[in-house]
């Protein structure tokens, strides 16, 4: 199991290369979006990631909400950065191809000030995991219960509000080269993203071993078990 | 002298009638060729950009994970330092059998 992670980078070091030899030697230029169109490869797949995690962080929240469990809590903290962190490259490189496709970075679609809805929502939820008081777990979750809400709202957004992103089933309708390297793509995306936040879980459930060692380190009754 | 050439301007009368030593080409007029390089130069301004574009967003994404990479080492690091910490002072006052 201490393993995986570090698999799991080894597999994004293989695929990386390779993704990008896919999209810029064996993928098709897109008829009328031009060469700018090749910034959807790493574009989309950092929106699902955004939105799983973000889904992940809810449910771990919630879990943590009702059980108390320190697992549950590691996983949310980690999902809640990895959805932050996607969520940043998903806002930079979105207006970076709108610029070069709409002519405008920022058009204030309902899918894009969704997308930042969900990112300041899990920007506050680290923010008030981090700094809060003692007692500030439970905003904290239902911060992240809050985000994981919005997510299907990114998803229908284009279905109903009138956006200048395309429609859902966009993707779909890809020839088969365009698609393939999108997974290629995904797949990369994906196992970087897994690895990090099991890492960062990790630390998190060890930070939370140490500060309890740390307590317990004053009262020589409990010392033994805190540490053992 | 018809109707059409009298219509023409002065500038492309002589732009079709060759020069001296030249032939003309069919089919590839100096307005053609003009409007090729026009086509040629504004694609090519298109694909320049393009590749800014690429060249930024591509950079950005790698460069917010190597740096969240980097601060997860980091962290890793002053953990491992606090557990030395700790086990140091744990081993200094529990005394020894």
């Amino acid at each position: 199991m201490k393993h995986i992670p570090y698999a799991l980078l080894a597999v994004c070091a293989v695929l990386f290369p390779y993704c990008v030899q896919r999209i810029f030697l064996d993928t098709p230029i897109e008829a009328e979006m031009g060469t700018a169109q090749k910034i959807f490869y790493f574009h989309v797949p950092l929106a699902w990631i955004c939105m799983l995690f973000a889904v992940v962080c809810g449910v771990a929240a919630g879990i943590q909400l009702r059980r108390r469990s320190d697992r549950a809590e590691a996983v949310a903290i980690a999902a809640g950065e990895m959805t932050v962190l996607a969520g940043v490259g998903v806002l930079i490189t979105g207006p970076i191809w709108g610029d070069a496709t709409w002519g405008t970075p920022w058009t204030g679609d309902a899918r894009q000030v969704s997308t930042a809805l969900l990112w300041l929502v899990f920007v506050a939820y680290l923010l008030v995991r981090k700094y809060g008081p003692q007692g500030s777990e439970r905003l904290a979750a239902a911060l992240a219960i809050f985000g994981a809400i919005d997510v299907p709202i990114i998803y229908y957004a284009v279905k109903i509000w009138k956006t200048t992103h395309p429609q859902t089933g966009v993707v779909g309708s890809l020839p088969q080269t365009m698609w393939n390297t999108l997974f290629v793509c995904l797949g990369a995306m994906l196992s970087l993203s897994i690895a990090l936040v099991w890492i960062r879980a990790a630390q998190a459930r060890t930070a939370m071993a140490l500060d309890e060692a740390w307590v317990a380190q004053d009262q020589p009754a409990g010392l033994q078990g805190q540490l053992s | 002298m018809n109707e059409l050439e009298l219509e023409q301007p002065e500038g492309q009368r002589d732009a079709e009638t060759p020069e001296v030593g030249t032939k003309k080409v069919e089919g590839r007029d100096p307005k053609t060729v003009r409007l090729k390089r026009a086509y040629e130069a504004e694609v090519e301004n298109k694909v320049a950009s393009d590749y800014s574009h690429i060249v930024w967003a591509y950079g950005i994404i790698w460069a917010l994970f190597a740096i969240y990479g980097v601060l997860l080492w980091r962290r890793a690091s002053a953990q491992k330092a606090d557990l030395a910490a700790l086990q140091a002072k744990l081993s200094k006052s529990t005394p020894k059998p």
